[in-house]
């Protein structure tokens, strides 16, 4: 947010140094353009050619007024239209080949650019999602690439060839009267001067526009989402209304837009006919002196209409290409964004896991110093050891698991896995060496196989059912007439919590990871299904390294270590039996834990 | 409604813009077009002046000036014209913006879990567009080629009928080829935008999933899948170009064939001084004229093709009919709340879903007003399905669901959930501060602060951690807070409502067991005398309730006190021992 409305406040009158970054960023799009520029320089080849055919016609004209009309000769007027149709049909079929040509490659240009931003967004780090919606994300993958799409479709090329049309009227006018020419083109930098300062309008207008869209878009998304619970607290009204207050913002803006775009518009087209009256006043006295014939005026007239259209349009153009620049600008704003855990440079692979973790003096904090989410925390997880976190809600349980699939990095102390400091390792080596169970068990649309295999190859049918009879999703999968080709709708909604959490227990399992880790997996589940899972994971890993994040004590009390943490701090660590001996904080849990709930409820 | 009388209702709604916006364009039209007259006259003036060797230049310098005062003119009138067009445009979309979005938040839980969250967003962000485009510069077009040709054309004949009638020959040709062109652009404009609908959904699924994908490093999967959406999707777009692309090119052939056929046979008529000089030129000038609005109308009615199957996509949404609705006639109300609210009943009710799973057959069930009850049971038993009926978040498909009395389909859905503070499963927060979220549960009258929420919710110890304590803005769905703690947030939300009936649905799931029995502890209080259902896996919430009611395979297996479950020796007693053993071992 703060570097769009940043933008939007900036002095417009920093136009060179806009201009650079308009170069910059066209730069930058050249990359995604160079693939396929054969069929661009296509594109310009038939530009050109197409123009020159179209700027025959008033050539044609003149020469029939000047040999036919005026001296009343019918003789040749035949060879004349004959050669007016011959431009006509060429043109039809260049300009259709260059509007298709041109798709062509930009729309796999585009492909490749959204591809590009959409792979970008993958490797960024996942806190950068906390800052930013995904609907402004939304915004740039569709919104973004669209307006390019129609810049370069319909606006950047044409621009290219109506220059090109421009700058031969220029030469065929000076060439047929040079006086005239002048004073036709006395009016050029009139329209060049109220150009450029709508352009400036114009751009100011459309940077504010795309803001308020993309304002509009993350409240629609998020108002979606959510709708349940604006209809449960029937919260309808208020939610309309500030969604009203975004959509007149949006339009406000549009209005203001329009306004810009019409005036330049009208005022290029008004230069247009002027131009024409200053050839009627200058060029009859050409024509009575004898040095400009009546044909040539036509032609005139005719080639000031050509071009002035170009003109006209260019402006309207430079709006496309204005929004798209925008657009561009904010796309590679993303793909500059180095908000990325990314491998060193000489990142070691992993193979295996074969020693132990450890976290030695870690200090971590989401935001800045003063809050710190963990505290100066070692520990060790040797392999085959089953290690349980818990503490109060917030003590830091869930962000160890971050930490230790590199979901973000830590400002201080070390993790090492077999002594190596993760930062050092393949980032896609460390995690696939985990397998995690989430606490809300995200599923995506598609088949109940594809959430539990995740990646094509590499679960085989019988891990998949091994996986899925071990945690008791087999009885689930019974019930559906498709089997494991079940669909599953977008996150899951077609599924209850508990049998979501199943389907992630099974996906976990049937990676066979070397370090299972479970975060408040079981919360979910009901007693029977809970304690049906807990038998089958445990059988199964029985020698299998885990890290068990839960509020149940008794699903963790097995474990061959219990860390007990407190304000990100560690409190206490040790054994069950250790711990309860110690009659700390752990102590406490469990006591409170174990009371009888109905015996407590009778005293009370 | 037929779709057409749904566009002119939108377009009846700005009329005075385009009433407005299409006098404008008259006046343009008939100031732009006055300017070919003043071309013939002087080129006339100077044949005749070659002819008579003598020449009247200040007749043709006021005809210049003319010319320049009919642009000045028209130049107004045009931008007067544009801005009211295309703001009616602007606005016809601001107004089916919020359509859209009032008819979402009446649509019910059912649609939006048959619905893709980027699907739905993309119909009101890219389809509204083009129908906006279709209203503003469609509109604009079509009345301007409208008058365009009626004014030339008028012009035309007054030069010179015959001449009229041949150079209009190839236009007829227009109309029935560019049929051609209609049908092929509508349904592959279709087929764009549904693939383009695919691609937001799949990035959208994408960006919430951001953790597992990240967990399970699937980035190559899902580069893969995104990669062969967009390849479809340029596939389908070069499709439509195929079509579309040739449709401005033929257009300009038109345009092209009126001039060849005046240069023709208008050539010939001059020579033969059927018609002066002067005439041959302003009539061809007319013919380019007309050439424009043609080339235009071209464009619209792809437009119009894009913008109408934009337009049947809405309807999706649209015409879509919640099924939990205010009654049709005669809505009764809830019963004034007093020391004894919040009895409900169940009669013989039954939900079945759409895809055909029975969550209940048959329920039986009076909760006695004041009481806490726990509604326990295996996954998939109908629990969660159970409390969706009392908030009306589903009708049930059979039977009747009665609050304080009242068959809750007579009672506006609106009135029903006012009385009612819920929970959800999944918490879900709003881009808004703390304070904010749990003011979306206020009420007036119920006579409790957000502190109070704060406090029954156990928030208080989060609220101080967090940097700007209740005004700490949450990111989209809360994602800066623990799962803990948004759960707490959205039990203050419900508790802020004082509510007749409150439900926690499987809502202590992620708070560790101190704080559940703090929370529980504070909400008997708040409570007191009012009507609260938890669904629960956990036993230990189990002491302060009244009664437990188990529900399994969509029916009321059991229901009573712990103990006499227990002694039961049932379900409940059954899942119980598996808790009990499982804590012991």
């Amino acid at each position: 947010m703060s570097a769009e409305t940043s933008t939007d406040h900036r002095d417009e009158a920093e136009v060179s140094a806009e201009q650079a970054r308009d170069g910059r960023i066209a730069v930058r799009l050249w990359a995604f353009i160079r693939p396929y520029r054969v069929l661009f320089a296509l594109c310009m080849l038939l530009l050109p050619v197409a123009s020159a055919l179209s700027l025959l016609q008033p050539h044609l004209i003149q020469l029939a007024i000047d040999n036919h009309f005026v001296p009343r000769k019918e003789e040749g007027l035949g060879l004349l239209v004959l050669a007016f149709a011959a431009t006509i049909l060429a043109e039809f079929f260049l300009r259709y080949a260059q509007i298709y040509l041109m798709e062509l490659a930009g729309q796999r240009a585009l492909r490749d650019l959204r591809c590009a931003v959409f792979a970008h967004i993958q490797r960024l780090r996942i806190a950068y999602f906390h800052r930013n919606p995904v609907g402004r994300l939304m915004t740039r993958l569709t919104s973004d690439v669209d307006s390019l799409q129609e810049a370069l479709s319909s606006g950047v090329v044409t621009i290219i060839g109506d220059l090109f049309t421009l700058a031969a009227i220029v030469v065929i006018l000076l060439a047929k009267n040079w006086r005239l020419a002048l004073v036709t083109f006395a009016v050029v930098p009139v329209l060049l001067g109220v150009s450029f300062v709508f352009r400036l309008l114009i751009r100011a207008a459309y940077r504010v526009l795309r803001t308020k869209i993309a304002r509009l878009n993350a409240d629609l998304q998020e108002a979606v989402t959510g709708m349940g619970v604006v209809q449960l607290f029937v919260h309808e009204e208020a939610s309309k209304a500030a969604y009203d207050e975004v959509n007149r913002d949006h339009r406000d803006a549009a209005y203001k837009s329009i306004r810009w775009d019409a005036v330049l518009y009208a005022i290029v087209e008004m230069i247009g006919s002027i131009a024409i009256a200053g050839i009627i006043w200058w060029g009859a006295g050409e024509a009575v002196a004898g040095y400009a014939t009546l044909g040539v005026l036509v032609a005139f007239v005719e080639y000031v209409q050509k071009f002035f259209i170009p003109i006209r349009d260019l402006s309207q153009k430079y709006a496309v290409v204005q929004s798209a620049m925008a657009s561009a600008e904010r796309l590679f704003e993303l793909l500059d964004s180095t908000e990325i855990i990314e491998d060193a440079p000489d990142a070691r692979p992993l193979d295996g896991f074969e020693d132990r973790i450890e976290f030695r003096n870690v200090w971590f904090t989401y935001t800045d110093e003063d809050n710190w989410v963990l505290r100066d925390v070692s520990f060790t997880i040797d392999k085959g050891e089953r290690v349980a976190f818990c503490g109060h809600t917030g003590a830091g349980k869930t962000t160890i698991i971050g930490l230790l699939t590199r979901m973000y990095d830590i400002q201080r102390g070390q993790i090492l896995v077999d002594g190596v400091d993760i930062r050092e390792l393949r980032l896609r080596d460390l995690r696939r060496r985990f397998s995690v169970v989430l606490q809300d068990g995200f599923l995506f649309a598609g088949s109940l196989r594809d959430n539990i295999a995740m990646r094509a190859g590499e679960v085989d049918e019988a891990r998949l059912r091994e996986a899925s009879a071990v945690v008791h999703l087999d009885r689930l999968i019974e019930r559906y007439p498709q089997g494991f080709e079940h669909p599953v709708r977008e996150r899951g909604v077609n599924l209850s919590s508990g049998e979501r959490q199943l389907v992630t227990f099974a996906r976990a399992l049937a990676h066979r990871p070397d370090v299972l880790i479970l975060d408040e997996a079981t919360a979910n589940v009901d007693t029977e299904t809970e304690a049906l899972v807990q038998a089958a994971v445990e059988a199964l890993l029985q020698h299998q390294t885990s890290v068990v994040i839960a509020h149940r004590l008794s699903t963790i009390e097995k474990v061959d270590k219990i860390v007990v943490l407190h304000h990100g701090e560690v409190a206490e660590s040790g054994s069950h039996a250790e711990l309860l001996a110690l009659g700390g904080l752990y102590a406490r849990l469990v006591e409170l834990q174990y009371t009888d709930p109905t015996r407590r409820g009778a005293d009370a | 409604m037929s779709r057409n009388r749904q566009l002119l209702r939108y377009f009846v709604k700005s009329w005075p813009s385009f009433a407005a916006g299409g006098v404008a364009l008259l006046a343009t039209n008939l100031l732009a077009l006055s300017i070919p007259r003043q071309i013939g006259a002087a080129v006339q003036h100077l044949r005749d002046a070659a002819d008579t060797a003598s020449i009247d230049v200040s007749a043709v310098e006021s005809l210049a000036w003319t010319i320049a005062a009919l642009a000045l003119g028209a130049a107004v009138a045009r931008v007067v014209s544009r801005v009211f067009i295309f703001n009616a445009g602007r606005q016809t979309e601001y107004r089916l913006r919020n359509e859209l979005f009032a008819h979402l938040t009446r649509l019910d839980r059912a649609f939006f879990e048959r619905s893709a969250t980027g699907d739905l967003t993309s119909r009101v962000v890219n389809d509204v567009t083009f129908v906006r485009l279709m209203f503003g510069f469609g509109v604009l077009h079509v009345v301007n080629t409208a008058i365009a040709y009626v004014v030339v054309l008028s012009l035309m004949l007054s030069v010179s009928p015959k001449l009229t009638l041949y150079s209009l020959l190839p236009y007829p040709i227009i109309f029935f080829t560019v049929r051609l062109f209609t049908k092929a652009v509508y349904t592959r404009t279709q087929a764009v935008q549904a693939q383009l609908s695919a691609i937001s959904a799949r990035a959208q699924e994408n960006l919430s999933g951001a953790m597992v994908v990240r967990a399970f490093a699937i980035q190559d999967r899902e580069n893969d899948a995104f990669r062969a959406l967009s390849d479809e999707y340029v596939e389908r777009n070069l499709a439509l170009a195929r079509v579309r692309g040739a449709l401005m090119p033929y257009m300009g052939v038109i345009g092209g064939l009126g001039m060849l056929i005046v240069l023709w046979l208008g050539g010939l008529e001059t020579i033969r001084e059927g018609i002066t000089l002067g005439e041959y030129i302003e009539f061809s000038a007319y013919i380019v004229t007309l050439a424009w609005p043609t080339m235009a109308m071209g464009w619209v009615l792809s437009m119009w093709h894009r913008g109408t199957a934009a337009f049947d996509r809405l309807g999706v949404i649209l015409d879509a009919k919640p099924s939990v609705a205010p009654p049709a006639t005669g809505a009764l109300h809830l019963p004034a709340i007093s020391a004894t609210s919040g009895e409900i009943q169940f009669e013989g009710v039954s939900l079945t879903y759409e895809d055909g799973t029975e969550a209940l057959r048959g329920v039986d069930l009076t909760i006695a007003a004041g009481t806490t009850v726990a509604i326990v049971g295996r996954t998939g038993g109908g629990k969660t399905s159970l409390v969706h009926l009392v908030a009306r978040m589903r009708d049930p498909t059979a039977g009747r669901v009665l609050l304080d009395g009242v068959d809750l389909r007579d009672v506006d859905p609106v009135e029903v959930r006012g009385e009612i503070g819920y929970v959800p499963q999944d918490p879900f927060l709003f881009s808004m501060t703390v304070e904010d979220n749990i003011r979306l549960g206020e009420r007036p009258g119920s006579g409790l602060t957000v502190d109070d929420a704060v406090r029954i919710a156990g928030l208080s110890d989060d609220v101080e951690i967090l940097s700007n304590g209740l005004q700490t803005l949450v990111g989209e769905r809360g994602v800066t807070l623990s799962g803990g703690q948004k759960q707490r947030v959205t039990i203050a939300r419900a508790v802020m409502r004082a509510p007749r009936v409150l439900v926690l649905d499987d809502a202590l799931a992620s708070v560790d067991t101190r704080t559940e029995r703090r929370i529980l502890d504070e909400l008997a209080a708040v409570m007191k005398g009012r009507t609260s259902l938890v669904v629960t896996h956990r036993f230990s919430a189990l002491e302060l309730v009244d009664e437990i009611v188990v529900v399994d395979e969509g029916r009321v297996a059991e229901r009573g006190s712990h103990e006499a479950l227990l002694a039961l020796g049932g379900i409940y007693a059954g899942l119980h021992r598996r808790q009990q053993m499982e804590e012991e071992a």
